[in-house]
């Protein structure tokens, strides 16, 4: 039924001065599969590591351990070209910077052209018709006039249209949105938000939308997933996450969105590197028990469908 | 020496992407925004002028630059010879003019050259990383260190034919090193940028990714390393033509100012054999600094010193709203 | 041009009538009244173009070339600011009016510790000794919510929200009556968001200052403005007290930004936006600027649509206190 999944995925990086001694442990023991059809959000804060689960699924990191498998192969061991380039087909990832993404001297339809000419998804006589319905699709019209801009010709919704168009040209059965909203104005946002129901709906989608924005995770995503320090904390269908969450930290995410009085104990920052044993969130959390700064919680199911990795409110029993 | 820091989108190149039509001549967005600029376009001029007048030379001058006329030698500036005649009685004007062909090419063949092993090197230095990029900045440091002028003395000194191509390869192979630096670290600014990522995301082979997406995106740095080893190859080689290094018998430049080294003209208050070649390698040097800073201007705008309301009608004509959309 | 009367009861601090300020040949603040009166937090809200930073800029008399105001008054506690020497500007900066700057927090110098870059700032406005300003910048971290031991620290050795809080720190230094914020909040986790707004808030209870609050943000100035502008293609569409501007927008500008915001409790419900995008400043629609992504700019209503095509509305006030440029609300 799912159509990719992350089986413990783990990645560190090192950092820390000239001698780089110390660790961050970006992304740890990461798993979750994707579903044809359905919108995954993907939420946390910058420096969760959201963004670096986006990009190894990408491939443009190698995982330090754990699988991504598609269609049931561990695509980080692929090293032949056929099986890099097939994987490329399926799995597509749109990035944050909507002008940083398309390449400044080069027309919209090259872009577009590009996915196309190498899979050769259709024979060169269609091409320009192709990129010509994939602008359509994506609400870039007149089709002929935009496949001739220049990125800097557009607005920053338009080149993001073009990054999806682009994304959509090798039909691909997952994409990863990577913070495809965030350096949008607002009145755009949903326009984009709108386009992503549409593709999923129309094309049986598997999509990872990661994002900060609770709100706009609600609007579109049909399970969640947070992340915090590099940990998947809480996971479950979007709408019962966010009714009732159960980990503290997402708690405290909807009290900041909310607007409610928060009362913070310390600050997170840097709980990513060289992590010791306990939970993560331990500075941080209003609802510590000595047992929390010693063993690292799991992730438990307290709920039918939500788990948590908390000692108090998802304890292991 | 006007340097560009490596800048990190040809922005103001790319805006331009777009040709304008002046009356029925298509110009290219690049050549219409260089036109513009004053500095370039008065630095295009000069350069385009002693380009053509290279070209037309066996048209204008009254004689091979070789002859020699015993009966008219040492003479001053004249009607019938412009700029004078040499000891040997050589028009100074045909020399000058047809000098300017070997003078130019030289230092545009040098210019092509270091600018091609240096895109090529440092470009792929920095995406390729690694022992690559270990071995590129082995040989680049090397070369930085080793005095230029002496390396030039010795190889020249030792060679056994002094021919253009020689020469040509002689001094690409001092100034490669400085370019190839300078373009190493734009590329480097440019590969993590999030649209070479998606390139290769897409599928592309790293090739394509650095040919045909990287490097479209350093052309104006390009361009601009490309007339700076011009103008330096010019005056370099000229300067080993006058220290008498070079091809002794080809007619160029440098090698009519040392002949009229070598005959001490000068002292003999005969300035025009040494004054007028040195006046042309002088003015094409200014033409090329110019075009430079002009394309350092229009790369980076902070550089710019235009005022945007004193405007000629030629740059009224070529700018304005050609550009904006 | 209506002149917008402060609410009654306070004294108006600031009054901006009529402000232009143009890039170059390109107008990018057109006609823009504002004032802020004694303890009010005004919050301007507009998207990527419509000039508020320009405004923001202007007000502290800090533009620099091609940048420069052609037209208008900005009056501060009765003085005209745009006729000022720069020596007169140079002490009224940052002792009457100090400014907290987009991605302020990066702009501290790396080099030095926090303690002296207070040092420095005090010394440039007044005769201090360095080891009362040392103490003075304690206290003023203290003030908002930091460990006065963080004098010692370099800008590296703290966290975004940190560096931000000692930027709000430095910039109530001398006590100002005005502060104005420049998307104080943006690049910042939403949790240390809600934290520094909540502290700027508590601050302003306390020292009494006005805040000029100038963010994209419309969501966090219906929470902590007292009114708001809204602002659009170098214009001023609309001006209310948040909870007016909450409950009842009159601008369809207005009403489609409230659409925007996807609500996180109650019915999940499909949202429109709005079409299109904010106005290339050079190549302004004609008319009202708003038009061509208006839902109620309708060829088939001929008369209005004339109007809308050619006409610039004006801000007029409907009530009190509420004004809108629209020719909706005009008809």
């Amino acid at each position: 039924m799912s159509v990719l999944e992350v089986r413990d995925l783990s990645k560190t990086f090192p950092i820390g001065g000239a001698l780089r001694r110390q660790r961050v442990h970006a992304v740890e023991g990461v798993s979750f599969s994707l579903r044809p059809g359905t919108i995954t959000a993907l939420v946390g804060e910058s420096g969760s590591g959201k963004s670096t689960v986006a990009r190894l699924i990408a491939r443009l990191y190698d995982p330090s351990s754990g699988a991504v498998l598609f269609e049931e192969d561990d695509v980080a061991q692929a090293r032949r070209r056929k099986d890099v380039l097939h994987y490329r087909s399926q799995v597509q990832l749109i990035f944050q910077d909507p002008f940083g993404s398309l390449n400044p001297v080069k027309t919209v339809r090259h872009h577009i052209e590009r996915p196309l000419r190498i899979h050769g998804i259709v024979p060169s006589q269609q091409i320009e018709g192709r990129v010509h319905e994939l602008l359509q699709t994506v609400g870039l019209v007149p089709a002929g006039e935009v496949a001739d801009k220049y990125p800097h010709e557009l607005s920053g919704g338009q080149r993001q249209r073009v990054a999806i168009a682009r994304a959509l040209a090798v039909e691909p059965k997952v994409v990863l949105a990577d913070e495809p909203t965030s350096m949008l104005d607002v009145s755009i946002r949903i326009g984009i938000l709108n386009l992503m129901l549409k593709l999923k709906e129309e094309r049986n989608i598997a999509f990872l939308y990661v994002t900060h924005d609770l709100a706009s995770a609600r609007y579109i995503a049909d399970d969640i997933l947070v992340m915090y320090a590099g940990q998947i904390v809480e996971r479950g269908p979007a709408e019962q996450v966010l009714a009732e969450p159960l980990h503290p930290y997402t708690r405290l995410l909807l009290a900041a969105v909310h607007g409610e009085r928060i009362t913070e104990r310390g600050s997170g920052g840097s709980a990513a590197v060289d992590p010791v044993a306990g939970c993560r969130f331990v500075s941080r959390c209003p609802l510590a028990i000595p047992v929390c700064s010693e063993i690292t919680p799991e992730l438990v199911e307290a709920r039918p469908g939500q788990a948590a990795r908390c000692h108090v409110t998802a304890p292991a029993t | 020496m006007a340097q560009l820091e490596p800048t990190a989108l040809d922005l103001p190149l790319v805006a331009a992407r777009r040709g304008i039509n002046v009356g029925r001549i298509r110009v290219p967005g690049w050549l219409a925004l260089l036109l513009r600029n004053r500095k370039s376009r008065t630095g295009l001029l000069i350069v385009a002028f002693m380009v053509v007048v290279a070209l037309i030379s066996p048209l204008i001058s009254v004689a091979h630059p070789n002859d020699f006329n015993i009966l008219a030698t040492r003479q001053a500036p004249s009607w019938h010879h412009l700029f004078g005649t040499t000891d040997q009685g050589s028009d100074v004007f045909s020399q000058v003019v047809v000098g300017a062909r070997r003078s130019l090419a030289l230092g545009a063949l040098a210019g092509a050259l270091a600018t091609v092993v240096a895109a090529v090197l440092g470009i792929a230095a920095a995406y390729v990383g690694g022992i690559v990029d270990e071995i590129v900045n082995l040989l680049t440091n090397v070369f930085l260190t080793i005095p230029a002028i002496p390396l030039l003395v010795v190889a020249s000194g030792y060679l056994k034919t002094r021919g253009m191509w020689t020469m040509i390869a002689v001094i690409a192979l001092v100034l490669w090193a400085f370019e190839a630096r300078i373009l190493r670290a734009q590329a480097l600014t440019l590969k993590n940028r999030d649209f070479i990522l998606a390139a290769k995301a897409s599928g592309e082979p790293t090739w394509r990714v650095v040919f045909g997406e990287l490097m479209p995106n350093m052309i104006s740095r390009i361009a601009a390393a490309f007339v700076l080893v011009f103008y330096i190859a010019l005056l370099v080689d000229s300067g080993l033509e006058f220290l008498g290094l070079g091809d002794q018998s080809a007619t160029s430049w440098g090698v009519t100012i040392y002949w009229a080294q070598v005959n001490s003209t000068v002292l003999q208050g005969e300035w025009w054999p040494f004054m007028f070649p040195s006046l042309a390698l002088g003015l094409t040097v200014l033409g090329l600094v110019l075009v430079l800073a002009g394309i350092d201007e229009v790369s980076n705008p902070r550089l710019r010193t235009e005022r945007t309301e004193r405007r000629s009608r030629l740059a009224a004509l070529l700018g304005g709203k050609a550009f904006t959309r | 041009m209506t002149v917008l009367e402060a609410p009654a009861g306070t004294k108006t601090l600031l009054e901006v009538r009529g402000l232009e300020v143009e890039y170059g040949n390109v107008r990018a603040v057109d006609g823009v009244n504002l004032h802020i009166g004694t303890g009010e937090i005004l919050g301007v809200a507009g998207e990527s173009g419509c000039g508020k930073s320009t405004v923001a800029n202007a007000i502290m008399q800090i533009l620099r070339p091609p940048a420069r105001i052609v037209g208008g008054s900005i009056v501060f506690q009765g003085e005209d600011l745009t006729g000022k020497s720069q020596e007169d500007l140079r002490r009224f900066r940052w002792r009457n009016v100090s400014m907290v700057f987009q991605s302020a927090m990066n702009a501290l110098n790396p080099v030095m510790r926090v303690g002296d870059q207070f040092v420095d700032m005090m010394q440039a406005h007044e005769r201090i000794s360095k080891h009362r300003a040392i103490v003075r910048a304690g206290e003023l971290l203290e003030l908002v919510g930091m460990d006065k031991r963080r004098v010692r620290a370099y800008p590296h050795e703290l966290s975004g929200g940190m560096r931000q809080r000692v930027i709000i720190a430095m910039a109530l230094a001398l006590s100002p009556e005005l502060v104005i914020l420049d998307e104080p909040t943006t690049a910042l986790d939403v949790v240390v968001q809600r934290e520094i707004l909540q502290e700027v808030e508590a601050l302003k209870r306390d020292l009494g200052f006005a805040v000029l609050f100038i963010t994209h943000d419309l969501s966090l100035l219906l929470e902590f403005a007292d009114r708001i502008a809204i602002m659009y293609a170098g214009e001023i569409v609309e001006t209310a007290p948040s909870a007016t501007l909450a409950s009842a927008p009159l601008h369809p500008y207005t009403q489609g930004l409230l659409q925007s915001f996807p609500p996180l409790t109650g019915p999940r419900v499909r949202l429109s936006g709005i079409p299109g995008a904010p106005p290339d400043l050079r190549d302004m629609p004609s008319g009202c600027r708003f038009h061509p992504r208006c839902p109620h700019c309708l060829p088939e209503n001929a008369a209005l649509h004339l109007r809308q095509t050619s006409e610039r509305p004006r801000l007029r006030e409907t009530a009190a206190g509420h004004s809108v440029a629209c020719h909706l609300v005009d008809a």
